[in-house]
């Protein structure tokens, strides 16, 4: 029965695959279609039904690794996970409505034949979601350590002055990390002068003005001077009206501003060199 | 063991390096002997280094803390330097903050600073 079914599929490759194009087509999630080219949707649909009928011809391993590399694509391309699980029952219902039409199967065969698709269906299910889940939690994970890495860079723009500028909603665990980030990079840069930039952090509460005056305390027991910059009109009027005492720290507007306060600080300034 | 923390007189200024952690006792015979120190020596400045502790407990924060009143009480300033960010952490979970305590990055700055404050 396997040997028939794989011949059927194999000798109508082409037809099954415009049909399972054209069923895919509608059952489809649209944004998925929407993100990619005909062209692409086209090829990468092809290569799926290869990837299925690969199943057949090659050992396990093999199948197994060419659902890795193909649910790695998938991943990177934006297909959900359900397009797939989708696409191989799509397939097996095709199949299965065209042999039964063209008198493949009959009522007596058909309980093999069915037996037969569930047999071969299924460790396929396994693997590709497997794969699939495999491929997204690497994803995730690499995404993970992306943004972790840009959460709190402090750069030393001069001489014992350094500048950590934040951008979006600061929450416990970032503050943690801008608190520590911050810490040993006065400790190496050997900083006198640290400014925290907050013109990109959308709204600052209570919770984030007490973060970020626990990590100004903290700068100064380290032996430096922490000034908060990039106070927004908005944000000054939050931060009066609830309450929040900044007065122990030196804030300024912009990080200009800043700059020259801690040159200041740091008994320097900067000159205009005379040609 | 009961081990004491050296202290070092340098001019007119009295020098602390704390090397290893402390424990309670140490941390309460170092505040009696850092005073004597003061009143004997007539210092006007203490530099307590902490470069060599990644730990601090509560009981020690609040010895510290008191010593460094207790020296301003006697006429003497305070810098503490070279403090681990950890510490650092630390100290600022526990609610202490150490107002008005200067600070320095290092035992060398930290001289320097304590210099500047006492006008010379």
């Amino acid at each position: 029965m396997r040997k028939t079914i794989y011949q059927y599929v194999y000798s109508h490759n082409d037809e099954i695959l415009n049909e399972w194009i054209e069923l895919m087509r509608k059952e489809a999630d649209e944004r998925a279609i929407q993100t990619m080219s005909d062209h692409m949707f086209i090829k990468t649909s092809a290569e799926f039904v290869e990837l299925v009928m690969s199943n057949f011809s090659e050992s396990v391993e093999a199948f197994h690794d060419r659902a890795i590399e193909f649910s790695e694509k998938i991943v990177r391309l934006g297909w959900p996970l359900t397009m797939m699980t989708d696409g191989l029952r799509v397939f097996g219902q095709i199949v299965e409505d065209r042999m039964k039409k063209e008198g493949n199967i009959d009522h007596n065969s058909y309980v093999e034949f069915a037996a037969e698709i569930n047999n071969w269906m299924f460790p396929m299910y396994k693997t590709i979601t497997q794969a699939y889940t495999t491929s997204w939690e690497r994803t995730v994970s690499l995404q993970k350590i992306a943004l972790q890495e840009l959460t709190a860079p402090l750069i030393p723009v001069f001489d014992k002055i350094s500048v950590m500028p934040l951008i979006g909603t600061i929450d416990t665990e970032r503050a943690k990390q801008i608190m520590e980030n911050l810490l040993e990079g006065v400790v190496n840069h050997r900083a006198e002068v640290v400014l925290i930039d907050i013109t990109g952090v959308p709204v600052v509460d209570t919770m984030v003005a007490h973060h970020i005056i626990q990590a100004a305390e903290a700068v100064r027991l380290v032996g430096a001077k922490c000034t908060i910059v990039g106070i927004r009109p908005e944000i000054a009027q939050t931060i009066v009206n609830l309450g929040i005492n900044l007065e122990d720290v030196t804030t300024t507007s912009t990080l200009k501003k800043g700059v020259e306060q801690a040159l200041t600080l740091t008994s320097r300034k900067i000159v205009e060199v005379q040609e | 063991m009961n081990m004491r923390i050296p202290i070092l007189k340098l001019h007119d200024c009295l020098l602390v390096s704390i090397q290893w952690e402390l424990d309670d006792q140490t941390a309460l015979q170092f505040q009696e002997d850092l005073l004597h120190k003061i009143h004997e020596t007539s210092a006007r400045g203490v530099v307590i280094d902490f470069t060599s502790i990644d730990f601090i407990d509560s009981f020690i924060a609040k010895v510290l803390g008191d010593v460094i009143s207790m020296s301003k009480l006697m006429g003497a300033k305070v810098v503490i330097t070279g403090i681990q960010p950890a510490v650092a952490i630390t100290l600022i979970e526990l609610g202490i903050h150490l107002e008005g305590v200067m600070t320095a990055l290092d035992l060398e700055k930290g001289l320097e600073k304590l210099q500047r404050e006492l006008g010379d």
